[in-house]
């Protein structure tokens, strides 16, 4: 094992192996909270009997950690973690056996190893790409009346929304946070049309939800779109979001025929 | 409003009578519809949704078709309490084994999630693939206490499945309850078809197959049950060794109100259902592969029973006295669960559990060899003890080498020496400082001593030895580190059935909470000292239910319907509910907790047998009240409590301690 240099106490601690994931959280674990990742990881890493590092101390905690807190319920194809083991965990190239683990819904789609120097994640995910899909009706309006008001949103300088919490109300600005929104039909094959909206969300500064944004654009005669997926985090693009791990883009307006082919 | 989802419908179950084809064997037609999709678009407007979801590592999910009988295993409360029961996790896997059985499970939706199913027509459905209640044939759930009693009327009334047995379709499922609290299922009676009494492993499968060949029989050529059939069904249920079906005896009643006797009300019953125990608990080395949640539970580790059964002989203690004789797992095997189940469930922390871990016969060097295993990794082990003594603190040292020596706990039970002989927890004054001040000089900062109020004799002066323990045993403390701690927990006794205490008078709220605040006074100055209690009132309607009889099923009922739902529950304040349900029914209260009974009267539970001669349990009685206590016949020899010679059994130790001096 390859060890680093005595430190100052003369104590020889085993080198530590980051690894940054991009994983999924879909179906049934989209519900699980920030608060229960950790141990789902955990035991995930245990069963794939991957050499997992912990803290030192008292009570020893898995060097696991996420650069945010996703809200529970909310699906998602660009989650990011990093992940830091006490010896080479030789995922980079196989990062099935790592799902294999990992609960049903949960996938890592990207492994790659941290070198030295490299910025904290969190600064490598400045923002996210959000899709916001609404079910197969109504979409000639929808789309339509969704595109006006992300304009005028875009054009705008603020937009105050209330965010309704169990401990009171909150009035937030969207604004800032908001970087780009689309609204575009989605044609399915032998089903109807849905409108899909997507947007691009500073990370950064206050932070904003997409059910915030819903709340800036519904005003009352759209109903919430009962998907909500965090596409994928990274640098933003005029055209997209550049995934911070992969570096794919994923393009803020969809090809509306995609679908189809 | 522009994009709403058309209203998600769940089909309504077809009417009682109609279901038959969806508990036909082997028809892929007959599948029930999952209720996922429509729960998940629901899920957003309730707590910790992940309570719903399923999707745990080791779950076990097979085709609905290809199953002949299905099961529903379920603990009556919130999923992060009912996940981690042992039971439940045991009988998944028994059934598992079964190739023509399928098992789910379900827990209680917690009351938000309850309102969004009444508005939305949502079935109580199972975790797996959410399918309904009333499609099941096999509605098992277990019952360790009884403060799930009313969620067991939700989860029926939400599930499509009239609450009273008598009511129910012929193809319904069997409502079948087992569990500590099973051992007095009289106040559940008209809502039970059948209860399991004692170990479930083998009587689950004994079950399984009364209800498969009678299946088989019943829906040959496109057949469905008749009310006639499912009356034989019972019947053929009441005659497996360890069922109890209530609706085949019935209850005859004194003129005072006192029980006379309950007795069968057809030929054929046996007049005495005796509890089932599996013998050799070598033959069934489970539960092996462990549910792992998603979400936070209250005990999350891979556990194992090390024995089944104490022969301690607590007097308060129905779990003690109800699971006779002590049966053994070997070592071999302990280790062998415990290293495959750690690398297989990804846990960090392995529970060896038993009535009083420290009581097996090769706990130190079984101990040992897990904490040599697991040295120097982050898996710790937990061994929960309730035996104050150098050898119980050696054992947790051993335990503690991987992990933190911050909290030990102890439960000498009572303050008073006089008052520890009364209820049999025999450990002196002496060895309780002596074990305390070895603790402390040993390193661990914080001591727990769990107490009990309300015991039966109990004095003032009893009350406030207490508090006196406590003080010296601070002052020990203070010895070694002036951070360290200590905090008492002390509880409110509920008199439980078949124990010796099952003819006590049970403490009013009122004289507990007097008691309580003796205790409080007397410490007040030592800040080291926490205090922790429940709410007197809790033990109401625990002690209501633990001892009343079939009429109380009225007021189980009254109070559901007036809204009582997880009576356990802080949150949820039922006593009121409850107290206006006895006045609907127009039981009284103090007649079922706080009446002395004597030998003569018939209990509730005579018919039950747990192995236990009626006439040892009274002599207990007397001896309690003498404050005579009483060896543990492991090791002195027996002193006929009845289990082993009437059921047949033996204990079944891997090694016999030497001179049956314990284990020093």
């Amino acid at each position: 094992m390859a060890e680093c240099p005595p430190t100052a106490t003369g104590v020889t601690r085993p080198a530590l192996h980051r690894l940054r994931i991009r994983y999924t959280k879909l179906g049934r674990t989209r519900f699980v909270s920030a608060r229960d990742l950790g141990a789902v990881f955990e035991r995930s890493l245990r069963r794939a009997a991957l050499p997992i590092a912990y803290s030192e101390g008292f009570t020893p905690h898995p060097k696991v950690s996420f650069p945010d807190a996703l809200p529970v319920g909310t699906a998602s194809t660009g989650e990011y973690a990093e992940l830091t083991f006490t010896a080479p965990p030789d995922l980079e190239g196989d990062p099935a056996r790592l799902s294999a683990a990992l609960p049903e819904g949960m996938d890592v789609l990207i492994a790659v190893g941290v070198p030295e120097g490299t910025p904290k994640l969190a600064r490598l995910l400045p923002a996210a790409l959000w899709e916001l899909a609404w079910p197969p009706v109504d979409a000639a309006e929808l789309t339509p009346l969704l595109s006006r008001r992300a304009k005028a949103l875009l054009a705008a300088d603020r937009a105050e929304v209330t965010r309704h919490r169990p401990d009171g109300d909150r009035i937030l600005d969207v604004r800032p946070a908001l970087l780009a929104v689309v609204a575009s039909t989605r044609r399915v094959p032998d089903a109807d049309d849905r409108t899909v909206l997507r947007a691009v969300l500073r990370n950064d500064g206050p932070t904003v939800r997409p059910s915030d944004l819903v709340s800036a654009l519904a005003r009352g005669d759209v109903a919430p779109p009962p998907t909500i997926v965090r596409v994928v985090q990274g640098e933003v693009l005029p055209t997209g979001v550049r995934d911070a791990l992969g570096g794919e883009v994923e393009p803020l307006v969809i090809d509306v025929d995609a679908e189809a082919a | 409003m522009l994009g709403a989802a058309p209203k998600a419908g769940v089909p309504p179950p077809p009417p009682a009578g109609r279901r038959g084809r969806f508990h036909a064997p082997g028809d892929a037609a007959t599948e029930p519809a999952s209720m996922w999709p429509v729960l998940e678009g629901l899920l957003a407007s309730v707590q910790r949704p992940a309570r719903y979801v399923g999707g745990e590592h080791n779950q076990v999910v097979r085709p609905w078709s290809a199953a002949e009988t299905r099961w529903l295993l379920c603990y009556p409360d919130t999923y992060e309490v009912g996940q981690p029961n042992q039971g439940i996790q045991l009988l998944y896997e028994v059934l598992a084994a079964q190739p023509t059985a399928l098992a789910e499970r379900a827990y209680a939706p917690w009351v938000d999630l309850e309102e969004v199913m009444r508005e939305h027509g949502l079935p109580t459905f199972s975790l797996e693939t959410h399918r309904p209640l009333w499609a099941f044939d096999v509605f098992a759930v277990t019952l360790p206490h009884e403060l799930g009693h009313t969620n067991l009327l939700t989860l029926l009334d939400l599930g499509g499945v009239a609450l009273h047995g008598e009511q129910r379709a012929p193809e319904d499922p069997i409502v079948l309850v087992g569990g500590h609290a099973a051992f007095n299922p009289e106040p559940l009676a008209p809502f039970v078809d059948a209860v399991a009494l004692g170990d479930g492993e083998e009587v689950t499968v004994e079950i399984d197959a009364v209800v498969r060949a009678f299946k088989q029989r019943v829906y040959a050529d496109g057949g469905a049950p008749t009310p006639a059939d499912r009356d034989e069904l019972l019947e053929q249920l009441a005659r497996i060794p360890g069922v109890y079906v209530p609706a085949l005896y019935a209850p005859a009643y004194h003129a005072d109100g006192r029980l006379r006797r309950t007795v069968p009300v057809q030929p054929g019953v046996p007049p005495v259902v005796a509890k089932r125990t599996v013998q050799d608990l070598e033959s069934v080395p489970l539960p092996r592969r462990q549910l792992v949640p998603l979400t936070e539970t209250v005990h999350e580790r891979f556990s194992v029973e090390i024995f089944r059964g104490c022969t301690r002989g607590c007097r308060f203690c129905q779990a003690g006295m109800i699971t006779r004789p002590v049966r053994e797992r070997r070592g071999d095997t302990i280790r062998e669960l415990v290293e495959q189940g750690v690398a297989d469930t990804g846990y960090g922390e392995v529970g060896l559990l038993s009535l009083s871990s420290a009581d097996h016969s090769q706990i130190l060097p079984l101990a040992k060899g897990l904490a040599d295993t697991y040295a120097g990794t982050t898996t710790s082990l937990s061994l929960p003890s309730t035996r104050v003594d150098a050898f119980t603190l050696g054992l947790a040292d051993e335990l503690a080498r991987n992990g933190r020596r911050t909290g030990l706990t102890f439960a000498p039970e009572a303050g008073s020496e006089r008052m520890r002989a009364v209820i049999n927890k025999q450990v002196s004054e002496e060895d309780l400082l002596r074990t305390a001040e070895t603790a402390f000089a040993q390193g661990w900062r914080h001591l727990k001593l769990y107490f009990m109020v309300g015991l039966p004799t109990e004095t003032d002066e009893d009350v406030l030895a207490i508090a006196e323990l406590a003080v010296r045993v601070l002052r020990l403390a203070r010895r070694h580190g002036k951070g360290n701690r200590l905090t008492l927990s002390v509880a409110g006794f509920v008199p439980k059935p078949h124990t010796p205490f099952q003819w006590a008078v049970q403490d009013p709220p009122e004289e507990l909470r007097r008691k309580l605040s003796l205790i409080r006074h007397a410490i007040k100055e030592h800040r080291a000292i926490t205090v922790r209690t429940n709410d007197p009132e809790d033990g109401v309607i625990e002690g209501l239910l633990a001892r009343g009889d079939r009429r109380v099923a009225a007021v189980v009922e009254r109070a559901w319907q007036l809204g009582a739902r997880f009576d356990g529950w802080q949150e949820q304040p039922t006593l009121p509910l409850w107290r206006q349900a006895l006045a609907d029914t127009g039981l009284e209260l103090d007649w079922y907790v706080a009446r002395e009974r004597d030998l003569d009267e018939a209990l509730p539970w005579d018919h039950l047998d747990t192995g236990l001669e009626r006439s040892w349990l009274w002599e207990d009685w007397l001896d309690a009240q003498q404050a005579q206590s009483l060896e543990d016949c492991r090791f002195t020899g027996c002193y006929d409590c009845g289990v082993c010679p009437g059921l047949d059994l033996t204990h079944d130790l891997g090694v016999q301690p030497p001179g049956g001096a314990g284990h020093g």
